[in-house]
């Protein structure tokens, strides 16, 4: 096993393009929930993806951090196609999306303060004292310390959700993907969150953000565009940088 | 008559092949997970060895009380039920030739695959199937941690390192089980016992001892991997991946060790010129 840091060639890595590609996916044996959908994502933005139950905003958040691989066309980061890219090389990009899901996501037979602290570690970030001390620091600042040594199982699903959130965020990426991050968290850890997000954002070490949310008020304090998918269609509610629409089936 | 015999070919083709892509897919996962491991950067020796090592205490060590049980009971029960034969024959000194037979070469491989299939092999095709079901694989990949290094490797370098441990635990113990029956019946001593199990055993019993044992072990993890692994989104997946990665471990253990006894005896045979 080699023991370099592998975000010394991720620090170097910026996003400046994402771009849809005659994207079409479904899931297995199902209706497809795009179907040739091409789109130039603005980008230096946070963006509020909209959208009723089934019209396929989780998804689409899923193929813009591309946790699923379209079954044809492409998803390009930097102009380069994602799906013709091994593990390894989409790593520095990767390590510049951080992805929230809307729910799962921790390691049951973890505790709290190691689901924090594995990215970290595992990407020899920081010392384990070091890594530790951060997650305990946020942990603090959102009020659960005590908690820490908990499993996932043993507190509620807000403060899974928030612990979710808070281990995209320990990586610092440049660009967070976040499905209903705020489902389920308790109003005062929403604010919170939401005055951390914006601090990050004006340090520029978030460059941009894409989330979903079936709350309207919290995503406006975030200064959030509104991107709405309707029937499979994209409208924008701001600056149009829409290539084309996509259809869905 | 003629179209229900086509249909039937058709069938028969469409397993063979669904047989073949399957076989494919889980041989690709072994070189898949060999290969993240060395080309993962950032996972240091000191997570494979926390994995490794905890698989070989799951597979191996918690294993010991079972497998000393039905080795104890095999060996004494191949000695019990040959030995009045043999005695009968004048042949009773090839005790030591029919227990590294039995014992070495052909039941402890496929006993040790059997246990570990139905302890460890369940528990990692569950494992990862429930790290499926509840995203745990995908979070892996959202932080830039290779599921293939960080989940499968460890688990296939520890499972096959227990399987080869434990098939050489099981041998000893098999064949002292044996020496406790030759004592009780024919009063052997332990020497002469020993000396007849050296004897018998050669460099050939050796090499598929390790072939059958570490093949066995990369088998079985990889196929209870593999299914863990093919859990798409929902927790009802998981027993029915844990049934086929039992099932399909055990088939593919058996026709391997099979394929390999069939080589070696018709090598031996042809060795023999008889053939």
């Amino acid at each position: 096993m080699k023991h370099t840091t592998p975000l010394s060639s991720a620090i170097h890595s910026t996003i400046e393009s994402i771009e849809l590609k005659n994207v079409t996916f479904s899931y297995s044996h199902q209706k497809p929930v795009f179907e040739n959908l091409s789109l130039e994502l603005p980008v230096g933005q946070n963006i509020l993806i909209r959208g009723e139950p089934g019209e396929g905003t989780s998804t689409f958040l899923k193929l813009l951090a591309v946790v699923h691989q379209p079954q044809a066309g492409q998803v390009l980061i930097n102009g380069l196609d994602t799906s013709q890219m091994s593990f390894e090389e989409f790593l520095p990009h990767r390590m510049q999306i951080g992805y929230t899901f809307d729910y799962g996501g921790l390691f049951a037979n973890r505790s709290l303060l190691d689901n924090l602290t594995l990215p970290l570690l595992y990407h020899n970030t920081f010392s384990f004292e070091e890594s530790r001390e951060r997650a305990t620091d946020l942990a603090s600042h959102f009020g659960f310390a005590k908690k820490l040594s908990e499993k996932p199982a043993a507190v509620t699903g807000g403060l899974r959700k928030l612990v979710s959130v808070l281990r995209t965020l320990m990586m610092n990426p440049q660009m967070l993907v976040m499905d209903d991050p705020f489902m389920g968290v308790d109003p005062q850890n929403v604010a919170r969150l939401i005055t951390l997000l914006n601090a990050r954002r004006e340090r520029g070490e978030i460059k941009h953000l894409f989330l979903t949310s079936r709350d309207t008020n919290w995503p406006k304090q975030l200064g959030c565009e509104v991107m709405t998918i309707r029937d499979g269609i994209f409208e924008c509610e701001f600056r149009p940088k829409l290539l084309k629409t996509g259809e869905a089936a | 008559m003629l179209e229900m015999a086509f249909g039937q070919i058709d069938s028969l083709g469409r397993r063979f092949i669904s047989i073949f892509t399957y076989t494919l897919r889980v041989l690709l996962m072994v070189y898949l997970s060999v290969r993240a491991a060395v080309y993962d950067q950032a996972q240091g020796l000191r997570t494979v060895v926390s994995v490794v090592s905890s698989q070989v205490y799951f597979t191996g060590f918690q294993a010991l009380p079972l497998i000393s049980v039905l080795a104890v009971a095999t060996g004494a029960i191949c000695v019990l039920e040959t030995f009045a034969q043999l005695q009968f024959l004048g042949q009773a000194d090839l005790v030591g030739n029919l227990m590294i037979v039995i014992i070495v070469r052909e039941v402890g491989p496929l006993v040790t695959a059997l246990i570990v299939v139905a302890r460890s092999g369940t528990a990692v095709a569950t494992e990862i199937g429930n790290m499926r079901a509840n995203r745990e694989i995908e979070a892996l990949e959202t932080m830039g941690i290779n599921p293939l290094s960080y989940i499968v490797f460890p688990r296939l370098l520890g499972g096959t390192l227990s399987v080869v441990c434990l098939a050489f635990y099981y041998n000893v113990v098999a064949l002292f089980g044996g020496f406790l029956v030759a004592r009780l019946l024919k009063d052997m001593p332990f020497m002469f016992y020993t000396d007849l199990l050296a004897n018998a055993i050669t460099i050939d019993d050796l090499s598929m001892f390790l072939l059958k044992n570490t093949f066995s072990g990369i088998i079985i993890f990889t196929v209870c991997c593999y299914q863990g692994m093919s859990v798409k989104q929902s927790a009802h997946e998981v027993p029915q991946a844990t049934t086929k990665a039992v099932v399909n471990s055990i088939i593919y253990v058996v026709i391997f060790n099979l394929g390999v006894s069939l080589l070696f005896y018709l090598h031996q045979l042809k060795g023999w010129g008889l053939i």
